[in-house]
């Protein structure tokens, strides 16, 4: 620790901080533009001068440049620097435009809180001003490049921390554009940083512009529910519509960075199709009356036909209450214990996760500063894209990513890539020859590795040798920690709360004893892979219950339906992938926007007591009210406690903050089953999650629109020709849940001997994570 | 690497030279190294470098347009507009200047009837200013296609203008 | 005009460039050839060290110590590389020199890669220095051929290639660090430091960046030794010659090899001969267009880094602008920062945005709309755009701005009080 002065206050900081930082340690804000604490200190602002008394070159210098050092005394408001820091607001300002009461980054500038910070108030360059030709960045991004003070933080934004490489910096002098070579769509997945990261108001996001001023939105510290990831976010909204996404902090997780998926995905909660009502038998209900009913044929159907009858569902994207509600509600009702997760193979991997890697998990933070990542059957893009962003961190900082993937991966980071079937990649992980003793050697000799493991891709097994591979290649000094990649942005919770011998979704309707099917948050049928099997099960029941928030087909086919709400309206938990409690709380009360009661002429000319479209509620609430037992969250925290000690964490989490892990458990331990072998004249089928349209949200989210692709079967060029197919050509694949037809496309970066395709609303029929599977392909139906 | 059609380059590059900038890309450490030379090759055959021709170079070395684009609008001696025939760099740095440059600088732009920044009706001249060409000694001083013409006098000019339109028209 | 030692032009012949038969001819390779044989790397490096050479593209930094930060001993690639991105207003030394004998550089890379252990050197060349660039070429090719580049130098075990690198245009390129951006084919801003060049340089690996004339000098070093270079300048401070580049209104300007440590009257009398139309001296850039103004008053001090810093000006390149009387030193200093305005890279707030309203300043004033305000506006910009910027060119913008508030005050007083430039006819 070194003690150094700053304005007479003294302070004890670790080596390598800087000025600027040991300044904010201490309360002091030194106005500063270019320095971010995620993108780094540059130098080029020069607004956060200080000086600096002591040393053999004392003077006015740069406080994000600076290292602190022992005895350094440090002024910030001395005449020299203020004066100058003043100048630097003057320049900075002198091509801005004064439409700061029209401006979209009004009310949240941070050029304006610098400007006044920096005490530049009175205009003397009466000079012209440069202005310029903005271009069309595509319908998320809005330029102006009017606005720009050449921070270059968008630079450093898109290209060095996300890597993308279709946005620069152009021209020069006081005539430096930022943007792309040509007008179009940015390509980054990860564009909408810009928005955040931009001082001022050059890149706001298009999808909120003219919507809402910053000051008029309800605003509140939530999490993503897009993936297992759980980055911190802040959704913004008003007049009842969630309006736009911004990215939250969290420093052991996402840092400052979301991906486009989580931001410009959220339509969901405003989709024209969500269902806001109850209903009975396509007749509209009351929402208690919905619940009366459904309290009334609980009971019935339990008396009639025993507990085995009545079996409630649970989701990897309802809330750690949720689902725990629905375990109470099970016991209350004398129920056998519900079903948290109907995809029976991610329930199981995420088992795997939340019991034996607990102890060594990787945060994406352990991620970024690793000097070795080995990451097996994922594809970051898809299914975690911050865990893409923290990889390239790591690349930045010298370390290597070696990944295995019969995907064409695409990284914004250099990766030694190799491309390997499923079946191959479980071979390699099961012994793996001289390959797998090399990557654990790598493994065994860095300093920091991580192994990154696709629940999906590597299934049960797969991680099972995962497990074995950390603990081999962990060390006295150092462990070799995981980062599992599971599907949902609960998975990890709801496999805590279930127990690990729970029977699964489809044994438990094939017994033919359940006679009422009440999901929650759940759509077995997009969610789960032989949606025929289950489909066919449907038939049987007597029953059908949904409570969803999502316009999910199985919610038209319930014979009972319930609204609730999604993460942006409610309080509650999520355990991510690395098994982090993060705490959402409530940004909007539901209802139907303002926009849709009210096109084109506000205020409504109708009026009512009730706020339209306001039935739905949380399912944690309607749980408790159907079983009698209304508690706010810190109680039903409490008993969970009480019942999951890992939990204990539970109590103290809040909104916005970085989030605890779960309390590890015991490592159970296995038996590998040996592999089996691949049917002869097959190809392996990979099924996938598309980037845009994967997850459920985002399927129901039409901002992503431009995004999305038609779904096709990729195949290695080599495979192409083997089958006498081309590039384009339709095909028919027959897997073990059915035949589909779809065009074929050729993918030089892919394994041999698969074929890939992508889950998506355009193709929901294949779920990724149903383990090894495989097909035959041949050419039918018609050319495109 | 996108696959450069020769005949959709031919505009841009003899066909040798991109061959040469190929292979060369292809065996050194750092193609990116060669950014510059790639450019100043367009523009020397192509007379300024066009869209495709940053495209191109893209290509070449492996890099995306914009990354070319970054580096291609920082010099101010690659052309990312059309240009006559023979740019005139006129130096209107401190040494020139005190040696008449404004003077120059009017007869040009009476004589060719433009502006700076702007190319005569012909296509023949394009009119710029430029810092210190190093021909203080010579000066005030203009380079055309690499080559300084100094001392000049309005006359010199002259002179000089009416050989260009000559050599353009030949 | 008394006759010097001429060591870089003394094969010079005016209107021609001299290969490597002539070159030879004179002595050319023979420092190369003694000591890549009798001499250790450490040997030379402490050579020129004890020569007291400083560098001559404009900083002045000791070489021998510039030199001495550099890991030359430590294993894989490591550069050296030559600036010849001449392009500061007054400066054109380097041209000349390889416009009239390319083998000085090409000798001078090698012997300083030898002496540095450097395997791959470039020289970064302007982009208007193509005939320049052409001589270097063909000497690269020559000395390649005679065996004094490539695989086993002279018998002695030592590889060095050698490129010529073409810019496109701009003045930040001359400072080392956005060259070596330059070089690599990234965006030439300036880069932040550390880690020196020394450390993290040219694609990450330990680099040495030297101009021309400094380079050119080492081979003359290496042949007359430490004492004999120190002695050829004419003040204890200085060290060697000096290539002197001549401009303005002078009725010579031409460029000449002349001690370190000359006085600026023998320059502006005897090899400039006089102001130009008979006219007055009135003030002078002595160093380049970043060098602040000399005056009247400092006709007799000797041309050396030291002097000229003690009197707060700088020697920069020795390229000597000459003003007359009835040159307004408003509109100079107003030529001279459009051009460092329009070089700016844009990286840094004062630079961009800071010169571009001392120009305003200036424009305002030079036109006679200025006020006493813009006059405290220019010294207030003055003192918060020196030694706050990102890079030097800033810095070195506000060099003549700090000459015309230190010497010419009043001349800014009359355009105010005039509502005029009072030079404009």
């Amino acid at each position: 620790m070194l003690t150094l002065t700053i304005d007479n206050q003294t302070i004890s900081i670790p080596a390598g901080k800087t000025i600027l930082e040991a300044a904010e340690a201490l309360g002091i804000m030194v106005p500063h533009f270019c320095y971010h604490k995620e993108l780094g200190a540059v130098g080029s602002c020069r607004m956060c001068a200080v000086t600096v008394h002591t040393g053999p070159m004392p003077g006015v210098k740069m406080a994000c440049l600076i290292a602190v050092e022992d005895g350094m005394v440090v002024t910030t408001g001395d005449e020299t620097v203020a004066t100058f820091r003043e100048r630097v607001g003057e320049w900075l300002m002198l091509n801005h435009p004064h439409d700061c009461p029209v401006c979209d980054e009004g009310g949240e500038c941070q050029l304006q809180e610098m400007t006044i910070s920096s005490g530049h108030g009175i205009r003397r360059y009466q000079g012209g001003k440069g202005t310029y030709t903005n271009q069309d960045l595509g319908p998320f991004i809005a330029q102006e490049m009017n606005r720009c003070i050449q921070c270059y933080r968008c630079a450093r934004t898109y290209k060095d921390y996300c890597g993308g490489r279709d946005f620069g910096v152009m021209g020069s002098r006081n005539r430096v554009f930022f943007g792309r070579f040509k007008d179009g769509m940015l390509e980054s997945d990860f564009s909408g940083n810009l928005v955040d990261l931009c001082p001022t108001g050059v890149f706001t996001d298009r999808t909120f512009r003219f919507k809402s001023r910053a000051w008029d939105l309800e605003q509140a510290d939530s999490v993503c529910p897009q993936c297992g990831v759980g980055c911190a976010t802040i959704p913004g909204g008003r007049l009842r519509e969630l309006q736009r996404v911004r990215s939250g902090d969290n420093p052991l997780v996402n840092t400052t960075f979301i991906c486009d998926r989580g931001r410009f995905g959220s339509g969901y909660a405003n989709h024209p199709e969500r269902p806001r009502q109850a209903r009975q038998e396509d007749q509209v209900v009351s929402v208690p009356a919905a619940l009366t009913a459904l309290e009334t044929q609980i009971r019935a159907t339990v008396k009639q036909h025993g507990p085995e009858a009545v079996l409630l569902v649970g989701s990897d994207r309802a809330s750690l209450e949720t689902n725990w509600l629905l375990q109470r509600t099970a016991k209350h009702f004398g129920c056998r214990v519900p079903v948290l997760n109907a995809h029976r193979q991610r329930h199981q991997t995420a088992q795997m996760a939340a019991f034996d890697l607990s102890e060594r998990l990787a945060s994406l933070q352990d991620i970024r500063s690793s000097d070795l990542v080995l990451v097996c059957g994922v594809d970051p893009l898809a299914e975690a894209p911050l865990l893409a962003l923290a990889l390239r961190q790591a690349v930045r900082k010298g370390g290597r990513v070696v990944l295995y993937d019969p995907r064409p991966v695409e990284l914004p980071c250099d990766a030694d890539r190799v491309a390997v079937s499923p079946l191959a990649l479980q071979e390699l992980l099961a012994d793996g020859g001289v390959e797998g003793r090399h990557l654990r050697d790598l493994l065994s000799q860095a300093k920091n590795p991580m192994i990154v493991a696709g629940a999906d891709l590597l299934g049960l097994a797969g991680l099972q040798n995962i497990q074995k591979w950390a603990e081999k290649t962990s060390n006295k000094e150092r462990p070799c920690l995981v980062y599992p990649v599971l599907a949902g942005p609960n998975s990890f919770g709801t496999a805590l709360l279930s127990l690990p011998e729970q029977d699964d979704l489809l044994t438990r309707l094939a017994s033919g004893k359940v006679k009422m099917l009440v999901c929650v948050d759940a759509d077995p049928l997009l969610e789960a892979p032989e949606g025929e099997r289950f489909a066919a099960a449907l038939t049987r029941l007597e029953q059908l219950v949904v409570l969803d928030y999502l316009p999910t087909s199985l919610s038209r086919h319930a014979n009972l339906f319930i609204p609730t709400c999604p993460p942006v309206e409610d309080s509650g938990t999520f355990i991510n992938n690395e098994g982090r409690l993060r705490r959402f709380q409530r940004v909007l009360k539901p209802g139907l926007s303002l926009a849709r009661t009210a096109p084109g002429e506000h205020p409504p000319r109708e009026f009512s007591l009730d706020t339209p479209g306001s039935d739905p509620q949380p399912a944690v609430l309607l749980l408790q009210r159907l079983i009698g037992q209304e508690q706010p969250l810190t109680e039903v925290h409490r008993q969970l406690v009480l019942e999951q000690p890992r939990l204990a964490a539970l109590v103290s989490l809040k909104a916005g903050e970085a989030g605890v892990r779960v309390a590890p458990a015991v490592a159970r331990p296995h038996s590998l089953d040996p592999l089996p072998e691949q049917p002869a004249q097959t190809l392996e089928l990979v099924v996938t999650p598309a980037r845009y349209g994967g997850d459920l949200f985002s399927r129901y989210a039409p901002k992503l629109e431009p995004r999305k692709r038609p779904p096709c079967f990729y195949l290695h060029p080599d495979e192409l020709q083997a089958h006498g197919l081309k590039d384009g050509d339709a095909a028919v694949v027959e897997t073990d849940f059915g035949s589909f037809t779809l065009p074929v496309r050729s993918q030089p970066d892919m394994a041999l001997g698969c074929v890939l395709v992508e889950n998506s609303e355009a193709f929901p029929q294949l779920i990724p994570g149903a383990g090894l599977g495989y097909c035959v392909i041949s050419a039918g139906g018609a050319n495109e | 690497m996108t696959t450069i059609e020769s005949q959709t380059t031919s505009h841009l590059l003899d066909q040798h030279i991109l061959a040469d900038f190929i292979q060369h890309a292809g065996e050194i450490e750092h193609p990116r190294e060669m950014i510059i030379d790639v450019l100043r090759a367009i523009q020397l055959h192509h007379g300024w470098v066009p869209d495709d021709g940053v495209e191109l170079t893209a290509a070449i070395l492996g890099l995306t347009p914009v990354e070319v684009e970054e580096i291609a609008t920082f010099y101010d001696k690659i052309f990312r507009r059309p240009v006559g025939r023979f740019v005139i760099h006129l130096c209107d740095s401190v040494c020139c200047w005190t040696r008449g440059a404004d003077e120059i600088a009017a007869h040009l732009q009476k004589t060719l009837n433009i502006e700076f920044g702007q190319t005569t009706a012909d296509g023949l001249f394009t009119l710029l200013p430029s810092c210190c060409l190093g021909c203080c000694g010579i000066a005030p001083a203009v380079m055309i296609k690499q080559q300084f013409y100094g001392p000049l006098t309005p006359e010199k000019v002259d002179e000089l203008i009416a050989t260009l339109r000559q050599e353009g028209s030949a | 005009m008394s006759q010097t030692t001429q060591l870089l032009f003394k094969n010079r012949v005016p209107g021609k460039t001299v290969f490597f038969k002539d070159f030879c001819a004179n002595g050319g390779y023979q420092g190369l050839k003694t000591a890549i044989q009798t001499m250790s790397p450490l040997e030379i490096r402490d050579l020129v060290k004890a020569a007291a050479l400083r560098g001559r593209g404009g900083a002045g930094f000791p070489t021998g110590v510039k030199w001495g930060f550099f890991p030359a001993d430590k294993p894989g690639i490591k550069y050296l590389v030559c600036n010849c991105d001449e392009m500061e207003p007054g400066t054109y030394k380097d041209g000349v020199l390889l416009g009239a004998d390319p083998h000085q550089l090409v000798e001078g890379m090698i012997l300083s890669a030898f002496a540095l252990q450097t395997q791959v050197g470039y020289i970064f060349i302007r982009y208007a220095y193509e005939k320049q660039a052409e001589n270097l070429r063909r000497a690269i090719a020559e000395a390649t051929q005679a065996g004094y580049l490539g695989k086993n130098i002279l018998g002695s075990g030592f590889d060095f290639e050698l490129h010529v690198h073409g810019s496109a245009g701009r003045y930040i390129l001359g400072e080392e660090t956005a060259l070596l951006n330059g070089l690599e084919g990234i965006r030439p801003n300036p880069r932040l430091k550390p880690p020196f060049p020394a450390v993290r340089g040219l694609f990450g690996q330990p680099t040495t960046v030297n101009n021309v004339e400094t380079i050119a000098n080492i081979p003359h070093i290496v042949t007359g030794g430490a004492q004999w270079f120190k002695d050829l300048a004419l003040t204890p401070d200085g060290s060697g010659t000096k290539l002197f580049g001549l401009s303005g209104h002078l009725n010579r300007t031409e460029c000449f090899e002349l001690p370190v440590g000359i006085s600026l009257r023998e320059v502006i009398e005897t090899y400039g001969q006089g102001m130009w139309k008979n006219k007055q001296f009135k003030a002078c850039l002595p160093g380049g267009a970043s060098t602040p103004f000399l005056t009247r008053e400092h006709l007799d001090v000797a041309l050396d880094f030291a002097s000229l810093e003690k009197i707060g000006s700088r020697f920069g390149t020795a390229g000597v602008t000459a003003f007359d009387d009835d040159t307004c030193m408003v509109a100079v200093t107003l030529n001279l920062i459009r051009f460092f305005a329009r070089e700016s890279c844009g990286w840094c707030t004062p630079c961009r945005d800071g010169l571009t309203m001392v120009r305003w300043i200036l424009e305002m004033l030079e036109s006679g709309q200025g006020t006493p305000e813009h006059l405290e506006m220019l010294k207030d910009q003055l003192k918060n755009i020196s030694g706050k910027s990102f890079c030097a060119l800033a810095e070195g913008a506000m060099g003549p701005v700090a000459g015309l508030l230190t010497h010419f005050e009043q001349e800014i007083v009359d355009h105010i009080k005039g509502g005029r430039c009072p030079f404009s006819k």
